[in-house]
């Protein structure tokens, strides 16, 4: 779109005139509208109306609270449903046509501050008789994201600032996550700024159902994008993102010699090299172990981590420990059980592999760790490891540590992004969990680190407080269990009232968005992916069927599984 | 007038506003839209009308030339007030009561008074029935002694039927402000009427809401409901 489209559609481009303002409201930045008309104007519009702030004339921004019908038909002439109000309205003499009236509250955001790069409020409420308009749709575009938008790019070529001519699609970074709700598909295209999510992380928040893991489908397409080329880390606990590879040569994600990679890490090449671990990490798998195990544990494993190998195991560190306190210590025996049974049995722990972080995380790569085979312990053990590494590859970047020849350690140049599906698994609120400290550490440090998180749930109160209030964008979906809402409440700061109202009645593919990302939240339509939807329910009733076709086909199996006779107890065989 | 000589009480069937039995004529008014009639009693007419013909309720007209138009303003009978000259004398009587030839003119003054709110009007047609009704206040004021006739069921329909072949009440906010106490039961009155007036589904429909709506409104009006 060139800018002089978008200025000569500024009129027909979402904005109309839609009513008048009849007083100042009950809030100090609420004021009332009246306009007769039925539909123009929805709860959530954004409204616009002109005030001269320090002499210039300014496009002032409100948001319709709420909407009354304030003259209308009665409601006795309803009391028969067979029977049309305006029926009993005509018969009567009542005038029906256009006599519906109705009230709206709008609530005042501000003005655009090209200064400032976001609202201003202008602390004057519009005089009664003031005329509003729907805001056009070409400044809500440039204006409700986080663009900071400039007095440059706003500035037409007579001077005058007109927010409607800044084209947001030729901008880069962005990410297009759907459209404004009450408007129009596509007619006001929602822009979010990925460095800003990136940087102050992410929050996807929505009950079951509701697309939480297809709007983050939508935020992964728009960040492998040519002008973007993330570093994405997925930590998919649930195998929902196998779709992803179709960015894989598709002609959307291509560009200027760029093509996205995708790459899937799975149980078999995710393994956790026993050095990598820390005390704590150990500690937490281990069960019970008592104070003096503690204190032997500690004391072994420090010996080892002092080691010039990185490739020791469980036998070197039972060797140590019997070298440090005595060949017959009974902790020391305990120990080597517990230690066996937690580590040595688990396949997820080796003592030499270590998928290089390079070969993990890269510009252009999307890196997806399937983990749906694995115990929920295990899924945290690879999150804190990994999180870990790569937590101090970036602080050795950021530290310029790479210029120090005696590094040896890793070092990652790039930003990272990682994206945690089932975010409460890895950060809970309550329970223990050896990666709840580094996402910690993340959220709270990452920014200046340039290592961005992005926790999806459905469960708000089941995440970390610490955790989820670090999310500096929030992208909340359908919500109606209170604790959940109670949560977002409390930890979201800018989950406003009016946030919080619209949760229980979005319907899946609707999302607020709000906090560090937009200058006002905002209710949008997400857009539909590029790439499948990998995470649809299992249609149950189809696979029953098909099932139980494939078992009749094959009697001689199901009459072996009778387990109601015989020697067999039945309770054996499932045993 | 043709009505004070006949006997035909089947004129309610008839579209016909000519052969209408004359109730009364009007005696005071006491706003435009308010008037007071007296009965016709025997002095008046051979055939007075009877105590049903003019009852509370009863839809009336009169006819009046206007500017070269005939038009029939549409009333109701929506109050009635009994007066008696004599009510109160204790006085010797100059007549016994098989005497009325010596009585003099005041003694028979005894005589029903019924209060009329004016509804709206209608055109009276070259063949004497009536068309375009309205159901605005009529411009012109009435006079004393106009004659107003019992109005037949069939121009009562006419009346309350809109252009759109619908039921009209239009005047309803009106008659419910002058018939004053007694505008709930006036106006159940007309609907009662009207209920056989248009019997189909549809329109009974909507009068039931009428009909609920009003008894709702006169209820908590009157205290019953809070």
């Amino acid at each position: 779109m060139s800018s002089i489209d978008s200025t000569a559609s500024t009129g027909g481009g979402g904005k109309e005139l839609i009513g008048t303002v009849a007083g100042p409201g009950e809030g100090p930045n609420e004021f009332i509208v009246v306009t007769p008309d039925e539909q123009a104007v929805k709860t959530g519009e954004f409204i616009t109306y002109s005030v001269p702030v320090e002499g210039t004339d300014r496009d002032v921004i409100a948001r319709v609270t709420n909407r009354e019908q304030a003259r209308g038909l009665p409601e006795t002439f309803m009391a028969d449903p067979n029977v049309a109000p305006e029926t009993v309205a005509s018969t009567l003499g009542v005038p029906t046509d256009e006599i519906d009236l109705y009230r709206l509250e709008a609530t005042v955001i501000g003005f655009y501050d090209t200064g400032m790069q976001t609202f201003s409020n202008p602390r004057q409420l519009p005089s009664p008789g003031t005329r509003l308009w729907t805001a056009p749709n070409e400044m809500l575009e440039a204006i409700l994201p986080n663009l900071g938008v400039d007095e440059e790019a706003a500035t037409d070529t007579s001077g005058s600032i007109d927010l409607s001519r800044v084209d947001v699609e030729d901008r880069e970074g962005l990410a297009h996550m759907g459209w404004l709700l009450n408007r129009e598909a596509n007619a006001v295209d929602i822009h979010v700024p990925i460095d800003e999510f990136a940087a102050t992380h992410l929050a996807i928040l929505a009950s079951t159902g509701s697309g939480k893991s297809y709007t983050a489908g939508v935020l992964m397409e728009e960040m492998m994008m040519p002008d973007s080329r993330a570093s994405l880390l997925v930590f998919d606990p649930h195998g929902e993102y196998g779709t992803l590879s179709e960015m894989r040569g598709d002609e959307t994600f291509s560009g200027e010699g760029y093509q996205p990679e995708v790459e899937y890490f799975d149980p078999e090449n995710l393994r956790i090299r026993i050095s990598e671990l820390n005390v704590g990490d150990v500690m937490s798998i281990l069960d019970n172990p008592s104070d003096r195990m503690q204190e032997r544990l500690d004391g072994g494993w420090r010996a080892m981590q002092r080691r010039e190998s990185r490739t020791w195991g469980v036998n070197d560190l039972l060797d140590e420990m019997r070298q440090q306190y005595g060949e017959d210590d009974s902790s020391v025996g305990a120990l080597e059980w517990r230690l066996r049974r937690s580590i040595q049995r688990n396949d997820l722990f080796t003592t030499d592999a270590n998928v290089p972080l390079d070969d993990l995380v890269a510009p252009g790569r999307c890196t997806v760790l399937q983990m749906d085979t694995l115990s929920r312990r295990d899924q945290q053990m690879i999150a804190t490891v990994l999180l870990r590494r790569l937590y101090q590859a970036r602080l050795a970047a950021v530290r310029n540590r790479g210029e120090d020849d005696k590094f040896d350690g890793e070092i990652i140049r790039h930003p990272l992004f990682a994206l945690f599906e089932e975010g409460h698994r890895f950060a809970p609120a309550t329970g223990e969990a050896p990666s709840l400290g580094i996402m910690r550490t993340i959220t709270s440090e990452g920014r200046k680190f340039g290592f961005g998180l992005g926790i999806i749930s459905q469960r708000p109160s089941k995440i970390d407080q610490d955790v989820l209030s670090q999310c500096g964008t929030q992208v909340t979906m359908q919500i109606q269990n209170p604790t959940d809402q109670d949560a977002i409440k409390n930890s979201v700061e800018a989950a406003g009232e009016e946030v919080l109202r619209e949760l229980p009645g979005l319907t899946p593919g609707q999302a607020v968005v709000s906090g560090d990302s937009m200058n006002t939240p905002v209710l949008i339509q997400v857009r539909e992916r590029h790439t499948r939807h990998g995470a649809d329910s299992i249609p149950a009733t189809s696979q029953w069927q098909q099932a139980h076709e494939e078992r009749r086909q094959q009697p001689s199996r199901a009459e072996a599984a009778d387990m109601g006779g015989g020697e067999s107890t039945g309770e054996e065989d499932l045993l | 007038m043709s009505s004070q000589s006949t006997d035909d009480t089947g004129s309610e069937e008839s579209s016909h506003i000519d052969d209408c039995l004359a109730i009364g004529s009007i005696v005071n008014s006491n706003s435009h839209m308010d008037y007071t009639v007296e009965i016709f009693n025997e002095t008046d007419r051979d055939r007075p009308p009877e105590p049903h013909e003019c009852g509370f309720g009863q839809p009336v007209f009169i006819h009046k030339t206007i500017d070269g138009t005939e038009y029939i303003i549409m009333g109701v009978i929506y109050d009635t007030q009994l007066v008696d000259p004599d009510q109160g004398r204790s006085g010797p009587r100059l007549a016994q009561g098989d005497q009325p030839q010596f009585t003099p003119g005041y003694v028979e003054e005894r005589t029903t008074l019924a209060g009329v709110a004016l509804l709206g009007t209608a055109e009276v047609t070259e063949s004497g029935t009536v068309e375009s009704p309205s159901h605005e206040m009529p411009r012109w004021t009435l006079a004393v002694d106009d004659v107003v006739e019992q109005c037949p069921d069939e121009v009562t329909r006419i009346f309350h039927t809109g252009t759109d072949g619908g039921l009209q009440i239009a005047y309803i906010e009106r008659l419910l402000d002058v018939a004053g106490p007694l505008g709930a039961e006036v106006t159940l009155a007309i609907v009662e009427r009207l209920r056989d007036l248009f019997s189909e589904d549809a329109h009974q429909r909507v009068l039931d809401v009428v009909e609920k709506d009003v008894r709702w409104q006169s209820s908590v009006d009157r205290g019953v409901m809070q």
